[in-house]
């Protein structure tokens, strides 16, 4: 099981962690993996500069509303072997 | 004699006569600390505008002063009838009052003059409670001596509540018995005193189809247990004082509000238990909450607060938004429900840290905000008549 984490912290939620965790439980749906990736929240993760802070196990990205696909593609699903 | 835990929950708000900017009644409230009592005087003056408001404002003014300064009620009377400017055109110089006055929250006295008598709701039942009947200076007036019980609901107003939708939905207004039955399906809702008066108003305006034919004024006054709501915010500046600030915190009888992300943790750490944050957003502008076992209620901080004080100050005002916070399962709703009808006391203890990733001046939760915050909420929760404490850390 892949355990996908996002930070709801406030700095984190003003760079869009709504849209991001959608985004996610979007693609998720799609793909029908629900039952292989568990999405969890977090609160802040002092990493705000670089928010929205995503953790994928315990490997720490960037995303932004607008690279969810991607990181979704790029990050995700190449992890999930 | 065992000191009484009960407190008075007070809320009032009028609607003014179509075209008026000014309204024709006037509610005013004093309390005293020596003998705690509060005398609230709901006056209506003869009718409508700029007259009537000087009239009311006056009586009312009159009688709260020297009813809290302990005068007799005889004297009050007699000196609103020499002071009100008689009226050119009907000559009379008229305002109908109500006076309640809560002594040492065990016991109201209820004096009115050709006002509505006041409703009482005993446990969810109307209770009508005996009056005596005075003359004074050929002015009819009734008196009631009432011990009070927790969860009495008094409901005050002018006529124009009574004579709301006369001619348009009812024949001759919505009587006394109607209002009655209107308002028990509200009160054990839990609303507070502002938000049932609220309600009562809106319904009038609407039987008044948006166009009130009087001014209509309703205060409501809820006897309720006293209740302290403990809520944190921020860690301390010094992290060696951690805990001696979470201690002090969950020492406190009372609910507890934890708000903020590095707050939250160092709760969670003290308690020795686990931080669990929710991924659902229930307000799409509003972070979502965490559990902490032991702890009431766990949110995000600045962005979570800053809309509870939208709210507060929204309530203070007309109270527009209460069906917003009333019922949302958002953080800035459940604390908006804690702080405003939950709580009578309201302990912050708030943390002076300043957290480096937020003093980017394009982000709209640096520290200065947060202190603002705080001050501005508490200055809230006051004019609602709450007891605040704000502890530093």
């Amino acid at each position: 099981m892949m355990k996908i984490t996002i930070c709801i912290g406030s700095s984190c939620h003003l760079k869009g962690s709504r849209e991001v965790v959608e985004g996610l439980q979007k693609l998720i749906a799609r793909d029908g993996l629900k039952d292989k990736i568990e999405l969890a929240g977090t609160f802040c993760l002092g990493k705000c500069q670089t928010g929205v802070n995503v953790l994928v196990n315990d490997e720490r990205f960037s995303v932004s509303p607008e690279t969810v696909e991607e990181f979704y593609s790029s990050a995700v699903l190449p992890r999930l072997k | 004699m065992r000191t009484s835990n009960l407190c008075a929950d007070i809320g009032y708000m009028s609607i003014n006569h179509a075209g008026e900017s000014l309204c024709g009644d006037h509610v005013e409230m004093i309390e005293t600390e020596d003998r705690p009592s509060t005398v609230i005087v709901l006056a209506d003056g003869l009718g409508s505008g700029v007259k009537a408001s000087i009239l009311s404002t006056l009586t009312s003014k009159i009688i709260s002063t020297m009813i809290a300064a302990g005068l007799k009620l005889e004297d009050c009377v007699e000196t609103i009838a020499a002071t009100l400017p008689v009226c050119s055109v009907r000559g009379v110089a008229y305002s109908t009052f109500t006076i309640i006055r809560i002594v040492a929250s065990r016991r109201a006295e209820i004096i009115q003059y050709d006002n509505p008598k006041v409703i009482l709701l005993r446990g969810g039942e109307n209770y009508e409670y005996p009056v005596t009947q005075l003359d004074i200076g050929g002015k009819r007036i009734t008196r009631a001596d009432i011990a009070l019980q927790e969860g009495d609901v008094f409901i005050a107003m002018s006529d124009g509540v009574e004579h709301a939708g006369v001619g348009i939905k009812y024949n001759f207004g919505w009587k006394r018995s109607d209002i009655i039955e209107f308002m028990k399906t509200f009160v054990p809702v839990g609303f507070t005193a502002k938000t049932l008066t609220k309600i009562l108003l809106d319904e009038c305006d609407r039987l008044y189809d948006g166009q009130p034919g009087d001014d209509a004024t309703v205060c409501t006054v809820k006897i309720r247990a006293r209740n302290q709501v403990n809520m944190m915010f921020g860690p301390p500046a010094d992290r060696a004082d951690n805990n001696r600030m979470l201690s002090l915190f969950f020492s406190k009888d009372g609910k507890h509000i934890v708000c903020g992300g590095t707050t939250s943790t160092i709760a969670a750490e003290y308690l020795g238990k686990a931080l669990v944050p929710d991924l659902e957003y229930l307000d799409p502008e509003i972070p979502p909450t965490a559990t902490i076992e032991g702890v009431d209620l766990v949110t995000e901080g600045v962005i979570t607060v800053s809309r509870v004080l939208e709210y507060a100050k929204n309530y203070t005002g007309n109270n527009s938004d209460y069906e917003k916070w009333s019922c949302g399962q958002d953080g800035a709703s459940k604390i908006a429900r804690m702080l405003f009808e939950d709580a009578t006391d309201v302990d912050f203890f708030v943390g002076r840290a300043v957290n480096p990733a937020h003093q980017n001046p394009n982000l709209p939760i640096n520290f200065n905000i947060k202190m603002r915050l705080v001050e501005e909420l508490s200055e809230q929760l006051r004019l609602m008549g709450k007891k605040v404490k704000v502890s530093y850390f």
